[in-house]
């Protein structure tokens, strides 16, 4: 089992994205946090653009960051295969490139959210994303998460 | 794009509100701390990658072999 996802991991995350130019946004729990939601999560979602040359820009970010990629599983992230879960890794991280409830990568990007330099995705498409999800855990966690989303908006005003 | 909260469910309560307006006087590092925990999640840990198709073809390899209690079900 990976360690716990560290701030500093986070940074490296960021970091080594952007030097490799790889096309990403957090999304899940782990964007309304990086946003401001109090709450908990143990792993981190990435929503990636699904194109060969970011798969294969991801793959050089994640080998450097020191995850533990052999052939098969480099081919399915430079495929973009819709939900790939990587746990070979100093931390987990779920790579999501056709997630439920958004449906175009680039109106996210458009209306992403820049926390510290981490493209996060907007709240409603987090929102979205887990109504469409609809899993148990999202029904438990949306009442408070709406009532973030409209506090975040008032803080914006 | 905004989604309306459903009829039955609660507004924000002052207490969710008093989360809120605390998380925010906290550094983003802080923050990070707090929230990123670790517990082992049966079958989900169990294996170092997985990789799916499709989102449909996840959520039903969720349905099938996590435990319900995870909350991956629907």
């Amino acid at each position: 089992m990976a360690a716990r996802f560290e701030y500093a991991q986070a940074e490296e995350v960021r970091d080594a994205f952007a030097r490799h130019g790889a096309r990403y946004l957090f999304l899940g729990k782990s964007g309304l946090i990086l946003l401001g939601f109090p709450d908990t999560t143990q792993d981190a979602d990435l929503f990636c653009l699904k194109d060969r040359a970011n798969g294969e820009a991801i793959v050089r970010a994640l080998e450097e960051l020191a995850f533990q990629l052999e052939d098969v599983e480099r081919e399915a992230i430079i495929r973009g295969k819709d939900f790939v879960q990587l746990k070979n890794g100093p931390f987990d991280l779920d790579l999501i490139f056709a997630p439920d409830g958004i449906e175009r990568f680039d109106d996210a990007w458009r209306r992403r959210i820049d926390v510290e330099g981490f493209p996060v995705c907007h709240p409603d498409d987090i929102i979205a994303s887990k109504l469409a999800a609809n899993r148990a855990k999202d029904r438990e966690s949306l009442p408070r998460i709406l009532a973030f989303r409209d506090w975040w908006a008032a803080q914006r005003r | 794009m905004r989604y309306a909260q459903p009829v039955d469910q609660a507004r924000p309560d002052a207490e969710w509100t008093r989360e809120f307006e605390a998380a925010a006087r906290r550094p983003l590092r802080e923050r990070w701390r707090y929230a990123f925990i670790r517990t082992y999640k049966p079958v989900l840990d169990d294996v170092r990658f997985r990789a799916f198709d499709t989102m449909a073809e996840y959520r039903r390899w969720c349905e099938e072999h996590l435990p319900s209690w995870l909350g991956y079900g629907r």
